[in-house]
């Protein structure tokens, strides 16, 4: 299962990962409905969506259990969630959200291995990287964001 | 419904009272933004009103593929321009249209007049109004500030800095801080309204037809852009404007000076150096838009973003005659963050100098145009715009139909905008010819002549000072741009797309069917309905001018030299125009054509 990776030195904050990313999931337009969203102030934006966290904060904070690993990705299972939200306000980058149309919790889930908002960023600002790349990749994205260490 | 989002929203500032307009009552007939817009001002503006009484109505409109299209993100604002007196309009970029659709509204028509200062907040059903007493005066960055401070960060801002609330005849009306539905003095009527700011933030979303069917036309319209060779030249885009334009030959300098300017290269090549060196530029993109057209500007601890295909940055430079670049981004900042159309700005400071009130490429440029924002002194005159200036001062002016300020293009030369100035019925370059083939004719001439032939079966057609098949081009490119602005899409990719992606795209959204001539058709009816509006205000052939001065300007140096507009040519080209717009020797639409339309009074 691939891994998608942010060059937020790409993005031009177009929002198109946010149209698609919404289209193709819940068949309207409607970027509050996105699981991927381009955040930023002025010129320096970027996008962000679940990261996959190895300890994830939104595992450990639920309290009905209902979120676990599913191969690669982290799912919800709807029957046991209760719909506290708590884990959207543990989720230190806002990758989790409500979806008040379906009354379910929502997150990035690769679009089954194909994920729309990569196939549609026009500055190929999102990446997929397969799963061994990660690691690397995400480096150089802080190296990007913080500079090298001395 | 499918695509857009159903309603429109009537606001009678006068007495508060909200109403919803069905959209489906015009979208049969006038597809979306500028042409529903144009049906609503048609139908609600009364023939005898000004354009700054309570009567007139501001429109603001989305097209069906407003945030649904890749590259559509555009908001038509159509209104009684206040320049004019006729018929004006003006359109936006950024994400306010969107957001727009995103609460559920296709548009908002705004009648009346607020007692006080007024804000209107829309957040998906709720709308507030709010007393804008203190930000009255603020300029359009303090009021979107102020705005987002209080209470959502998320809205999307439309509002009127200073000028616009003193009712200054260049101000524009200003999407957050970067678009600028800037042509026709729009921001005068807003002021006239006593409404400062309208704040929009959208959760419903847009529902669509076809998903899968959307997804694979937008897809092939965003690779078709990508792959374009141009895609590339967008990054660098505003530092190569300036010396483009030049060697495009289009730029006029000063008051349309019969000499050119000697320093127009020095200037150009200033203003390249400043965005390649100087200043620190952030590509950014409108809702959906790969090309990244714009740009946040820092430049010593100031910023703004910048629009690179409008031209403002070069109207400021080559109009004002302004070699130094700190001062030209001295100038943009000011006019960018009073929300005043540059073009027409430039324009009127130009017309100054010729009466001694300012020196142009000095500092005194910045103290004219706070004169004009604040209309003190002689800036209380040229507030009112060029034509009322010059018949003030009784020192002729260079002015387009209507008597609004001249396009960033010198006319002179250019055969087809000429026309395009005399005929237009809301005085706008963006609204009219964008894309013309003569505006290419130097830099890309086989294109030029590829697009000239493809339209009117002649390469000579796209020759600048060439009459033949002049008027052809105009109805062509005014006919994409009505397409374009009704479909909500901006029209640089709609022009370097085949329109059949477009209706494709639409009929995936609407589930409406939609061919290329059905498009055209309803852009022709659309225009003869502008035609209409402005015909019941009195617009016959007489009417469709351009300056006196114009013609009798001889164009002394340059790449121009000798040049001038002859007279009868020039009316041989307007009638030309009329027939195959299907009107009368006197531009007024014959009964075949409004019957043929169904617009029949």
């Amino acid at each position: 299962m691939p891994y998608l990776i942010v060059h937020e030195n790409r993005c031009i904050g177009c929002h198109t990962c946010e149209m698609v990313c919404s289209l193709s999931h819940e068949g309207v337009i409607n970027p509050d409905l996105s699981r991927i969203h381009v955040i930023g102030y002025k010129g320096e934006k970027f996008p962000i969506m679940c990261l996959q966290c190895e300890d994830a904060p939104c595992e450990l904070v639920c309290p009905m259990e209902a979120i676990h690993m599913d191969g690669n990705i982290r799912v919800v299972d709807d029957d046991k969630c209760i719909r506290c939200k708590m884990c959207t306000l543990v989720c230190p980058i806002g990758g989790v959200l409500y979806d008040y149309i379906s009354h379910k919790m929502i997150r990035c889930d690769l679009c089954g291995g194909d994920p729309q908002c990569a196939k549609y960023c026009p500055m190929d600002a999102i990446e997929v990287v397969p799963d061994e790349g990660v690691p690397e990749s995400r480096r150089r994205g802080v190296r990007v964001l913080y500079g090298e260490a001395d | 419904m499918f695509g857009y989002a159903g309603k429109i929203l009537f606001i009678d500032l006068s007495t508060r009272v909200v109403k919803m307009i069905p959209t489906e009552k015009y979208t049969k007939d006038f597809l979306g933004g500028r042409g529903i817009a144009t049906k609503i001002a048609y139908d609600m503006i009364p023939p005898h009103v000004n354009a700054l009484d309570p009567d007139n109505i501001l429109i603001m409109m989305t097209g069906p593929l407003t945030g649904v299209a890749p590259s559509s993100s555009r908001i038509d604002v159509v209104s009684l321009s206040p320049v004019t007196n006729l018929l004006g309009g003006s359109s936006a970029g950024g994400d306010f249209g969107a957001v727009l659709k995103f609460a559920g509204y296709d548009g908002i028509v705004i009648k009346g007049k607020s007692k006080k200062p007024v804000g209107i907040r829309i957040i998906d059903d709720e709308i507030t109004f709010h007393d804008a007493e203190a930000c009255w005066e603020y300029n359009v960055y303090d009021t979107v500030d102020c705005i987002k401070s209080l209470g959502r960060e998320d809205v999307q801002v439309a509002c009127i800095g200073k000028a616009g609330a003193n009712l200054v005849k260049m101000a524009g009306i200003s999407f957050s801080k970067r678009n600028l539905a800037s042509r026709g003095g729009l921001g005068a009527v807003m002021g006239s309204k006593n409404l400062k700011a309208i704040a929009v933030a959208g959760t419903k979303g847009i529902k669509v037809s076809d998903q899968e069917k959307l997804l694979k036309y937008n897809f092939e319209i965003e690779s078709t852009l990508i792959k374009s060779p141009s895609f590339k030249k967008y990054e660098n885009w505003h530092a190569n404007i300036s010396p483009a334009l030049l060697k495009a030959k289009r730029p006029y300098f000063g008051d349309y000076e019969e000499d050119f300017w000697e320093d127009a290269e020095e200037a150009a090549k200033n203003a390249k150096h400043f965005f390649e060196e100087m200043a620190v530029l952030k590509p950014n993109s409108c809702f959906a838009c790969p090309l990244r057209c714009w740009a946040w500007i820092e430049y010593k601890g100031e910023e703004a973003p910048m629009v690179a295909c409008q031209g403002t940055f070069p109207a400021i430079i080559f109009i004002l005659k302004i070699k130094d670049p700190e001062l030209a981004w001295k100038v943009y900042l000011k006019l960018q963050r009073e929300g005043m159309d540059i073009m027409s700005t430039a324009a009127v400071v130009a017309y100054a100098s010729t009466l001694g009130l300012v020196k142009l490429g000095s500092e005194e440029v910045l103290t004219l145009i706070d004169k004009i924002i604040n209309r003190e002194g002689s800036g209380n005159v040229l507030a009112e715009g060029i034509k009322k200036a010059s018949e003030h001062f009784g020192v002729p002016a260079v002015y387009v139909k209507g008597g609004m300020e001249s396009w960033s293009s010198d006319i002179r030369p250019f055969r087809g905008i000429a026309l395009a100035a005399a005929v237009t019925e809301s005085g706008s370059i963006s609204r009219a010819i964008h894309g013309f083939p003569a505006s290419s004719y130097y830099t890309k001439p086989e294109k030029a002549k590829k697009v000239a032939k493809k339209i009117v079966g002649s390469e000579k057609a796209a020759e600048p000072t060439n009459y033949e098949g002049k008027a052809a081009l105009v109805v062509y490119f005014e006919n994409e741009h009505i397409i374009a602005d009704s479909l909500g899409v901006c029209d640089t990719p709609l022009l370097s797309i085949p329109l059949d992606l477009w209706s494709a795209s639409y009929t995936a959204a609407t589930g409406i069917s939609m061919r290329v001539e059905e498009l055209h058709f309803l852009a022709g009816k659309i225009r003869t309905l502008e035609r209409m509006f402005n015909v019941r205000r009195g617009v016959d052939r007489n009417r469709d001018i351009i300056s006196p001065r114009f013609f009798q300007s001889v164009i002394r140096s340059g790449p121009w030299k000798g040049v001038k507009i002859d007279r009868d040519a020039f009316e041989r080209m307007k009638s030309e125009y009329y027939s195959l717009r299907g009107w009368d020797e006197n531009g007024i639409p014959t009964d075949e054509t409004l019957k043929k339309y169904g617009l029949e009074w």
